[in-house]
């Protein structure tokens, strides 16, 4: 203990008395920057917590890059370019998957922090409103997850772009080969009549299909006249899938990915303020990625469909880019904000609906979240 | 969002081995956490004892202008006082004047429940700006939910209360602004540096709070130790960088709740010394501890809390007095025969034997007189007298009395 007594103003002009003291507005609901500049340092400074995301965000697309580009560099005859659309879709799932569990886990951290290590009981003294205190650790939280998921989708954009294949020339659907690219519906509609037999040993939908039945050249002509729509929707999927996304493309699946873990991290945010409990929330919002969605979107349930559309992970596949929906498999639907088609095969929701879900998402945990802060027992 | 739901539906292709083993891991490490922290929220078998009074040289307490500094009497070492029976007392506090300065803190019918518990029941308490406040009670009496409740760390059930005359919850805000409080233990973010987790805290504060963070770590002693991280300090350091925290206000309040918890008696003394510092220089400081001790020798004035209720409040040398607690200390030959004669005088409200002689408790209000016809009693009835001594009953013996008369018809 020291004996000399520092005054408190030191380098200051002398505190006013306490009678004449203008105390500073913390009662404002509005977090200054102050407030997230440093409650984003307390997040960073956890080591343990960023290394985990650098190693979930960072980490996948450099070792899968990593090997594919050291694997064709050794045998590229066996190995393909790494940048192909096939790889760049799959990196963009690592980045999403492992990308929405750090970011739940980040967003359970920022959420609970403060109330296992007792320094909400200090904050809350400060006189601070208790709102803004939650409001600061948004920001805060992002501007970690941001950075992280654009510096790996970068890698993936990058490789995409400099050692990606040449984008064919032909498109191949249903068992149709050699159908050229870049058709209107029209002169696709026109492509296929002029190439009934190659239709017609295909696998469209609406022709008669069966071991040793063959379609007549009239039945392929009515299936081509009734489904063009269906068959051009596929087409495009699959011209997509076959070539690398243009840049604005990119920068749509981009935007996509952060909206996504962004969501995460507000999840995480809003049910570790409810809960108090990190690892709790970690593992819960771990089992909706991993568990509870999958099982969900695997069957559609006709009575329950509307439920399953509630799902976060359902409307958000909705609203996924139709370049990357297209090489992880989809194509069906269509329409929606980044004309994305969705992977998970569900039939497409509505552009308010899905808008719905996903800003009730975000909304709606961040509110229990700022509930939960403002009525806790400090 | 989902690949794995995508391949599920059999379409994309992501390689689910790696993610498998990555989600077991932290699945894994999850149930490792939780089990850990299950097994620290367990009780413990046995209830910490209580820290022992320190025995560092007390420090005198600094005396508000104009008045003299109190004189104090201790009891003999060894000496069994006997309980004093003092008269009843109003409940009411010292001084229901508004002094000059206004109340620091002021509250009335102050209630807060836990279920059925009443943890704070109907609590009238006035603390005068400018004073050395004790808020003792024993372990439980719902003392550390009082200061949570005027913090607003918790509600309150019922009452109002105000900080420096600002009511709150409604003015909370402002009040706070003047405030700085230490509840419970003082933890902070152990990763992060003693001055980094003030930084924190300053950046809630607003204002002028971040220039005070060097001069409130120096101030605390802290200065050379600022950067190394929390995680590496002492119980002692902690509770410095949790007073550093208050003075970050600038406070004209300071509550402080427990203070000398875990400190060892040099810390104890360096806390003390913090303490008798800060009142000195005008601030208003609440000390709430069951270390009475302590607070006797810290404070100016206390209320005493048990079960919810302030039962007393006041200065402690009024308090004392008031209570009737005047002991004697006879110090005299055939001690046992003594006692029976003083009994049958009934002129003692008790008496009791002692490692010398005997001590005399007297009534409420009783003169000197009353000691001069004993001496002469005792001398009259051919007992030798080689002393007689008034002992001035300690804040622990009168606490022990109030509180033992508890549950007692008045």
């Amino acid at each position: 203990m020291t004996t000399t007594e520092p005054s408190l103003s030191e380098g200051r002009p002398e505190a006013p008395g306490p009678s004449r003291r203008r105390a500073p507005r913390t009662g404002s609901w509005l977090p200054t920057w102050d407030l997230i500049t440093t409650k984003n340092l307390e997040i960073r400074k956890r080591r343990g917590l960023m290394v985990t995301m650098v190693v979930l965000i960072v980490v996948p697309t450099v070792l899968f890059y990593g090997l594919r580009l050291l694997f064709h560099a050794v045998d590229p005859h066996t190995y393909a370019l790494a940048g192909s659309p096939e790889f760049f879709s799959q990196a963009t799932n690592l980045i999403d998957e492992f990308g929405f569990i750090a970011a739940a886990a980040l967003g359970a951290a920022a959420g609970t922090t403060d109330l296992s290590d007792g320094m909400f009981r200090h904050l809350v003294i400060t006189g601070r409103s208790r709102l803004a205190l939650y409001l600061a650790r948004i920001p805060a939280g992002l501007a970690i997850t941001v950075p992280l998921v654009a510096l790996a989708f970068m890698m993936n954009c990058l490789v995409t772009s400099y050692q990606s294949p040449p984008d064919p020339t032909t498109v191949s659907f249903y068992g149709v080969t050699a159908a050229p690219e870049a058709l209107s519906q029209a002169r696709l509609q026109t492509w296929l009549l002029q190439h009934e037999q190659q239709v017609g040993n295909g696998f469209l939908p609406g022709l008669p299909a069966g071991p040793g039945i063959t379609p007549t050249p009239a039945q392929v002509r009515s299936a081509i006249d009734k489904n063009i729509a269906s068959y051009y929707s596929d087409y495009t999927a699959a011209e997509i899938s076959g070539s690398s996304p243009a840049a604005n493309e990119m920068a749509k699946i981009g935007l996509w990915l952060e909206l996504d873990v962004g969501i995460a991290f507000l999840v995480g945010l809003g049910l570790g303020s409810l809960t108090g409990q990190r690892t709790t929330t970690t593992i819960v919002l771990i089992a909706l990625e991993i568990i509870v969605t999958p099982l969900l979107a695997h069957t559609q349930l006709p009575y329950f469909i509307d439920g399953q559309r509630l799902l976060i992970g359902v409307a958000m596949d909705q609203l996924r880019p139709a370049a990357l929906a297209a090489a992880s498999g989809g194509g069906r639907g269509g329409g929606l904000l980044f004309g994305g088609h969705g992977a998970l095969g569900f039939p497409p929701m509505p552009t308010w609906a899905m808008i719905s879900v996903i800003v009730g998402w975000i909304v709606g945990w961040s509110a229990i979240g700022a509930w939960r802060m403002m009525t806790r027992d400090a | 969002m989902n690949a794995i739901a995508a391949a599920a539906a059999g379409h994309a292709h992501i390689p689910s081995i790696v993610l498998g083993i990555v989600v077991l891991a932290a699945l894994g490490y999850g149930a490792v956490r939780l089990t850990h922290r299950i097994r620290l929220s367990r009780p413990p078998r046995r209830a910490p004892k209580p820290a022992p009074p320190s025995t560092a040289p007390p420090t005198p307490k600094p005396a508000p202008p104009g008045t003299a500094p109190p004189t104090s009497k201790p009891a003999r070492p060894g000496t069994a006082l006997p309980t004093p029976k003092p008269a009843p007392q109003s409940l009411a506090p010292f001084s229901v004047q508004r002094p000059d300065g206004g109340w620091a803190v002021e509250t009335h019918g102050l209630t807060k429940r836990f279920g059925a518990n009443v943890a704070v029941d109907g609590v009238e308490l006035l603390v005068p700006r400018g004073s050395a406040f004790g808020y003792l009670g024993p372990n439980g009496a719902g003392k550390t939910t009082l200061i949570r409740t005027l913090l607003g760390l918790t509600r309150a059930d019922g009452g109002t209360m105000a900080l420096l005359g600002i009511p709150v919850p409604a003015g909370r805000s402002r009040a706070l602004a003047g405030v700085g409080a230490i509840v419970d233990e003082p933890r902070f973010h152990p990763h992060l540096t003693g001055r980094d987790n003030l930084r924190l805290l300053a950046a809630a504060r607003g204002g002028d709070a971040d220039w005070r963070i060097a001069p409130s770590l120096a101030r605390v002693g802290l200065a050379d130790r600022a950067d190394d991280k929390v995680a590496t300090y002492s119980m002692g350091m902690r509770q410095r960088l949790g007073v550093a925290a208050c003075l970050l206000a600038d406070p004209e309040l300071l509550m402080l709740d427990e203070p000398m918890n875990g400190l060892d008696p040099a810390g104890m003394h360096e806390m003390r010394t913090m303490i008798a510092s800060l009142a000195a220089e005008g601030r208003t400081v609440v000390l709430s501890s069951h270390l009475l001790d302590e607070v006797e020798r810290t404070c100016d004035a206390v209320a005493i809390v048990d079960h919810g209720r302030v039962i007393r409040q006041g200065p402690i040398d009024e308090l004392i007095r008031g209570a009737g607690a005047m002991v004697v200390q006879v110090d005299c030959a055939e001690p046992a025969r003594a006692v029976q004669l003083i009994d049958e005088a009934g002129i003692a409200a008790g008496t009791a034997l002692a490692d010398a002689g005997l001590t005399v408790t007297l009534p409420a209000g009783a003169s000197r007189e009353v000691v001069a016809d004993i001496n002469r009693r005792l001398v009259t009835a051919g007992i030798d007298v080689y002393g007689l001594r008034e002992v001035q009953a300690s804040l622990e013996d009168w606490f022990l009395s109030v509180t033992s008369r508890l549950g007692e018809p008045s």
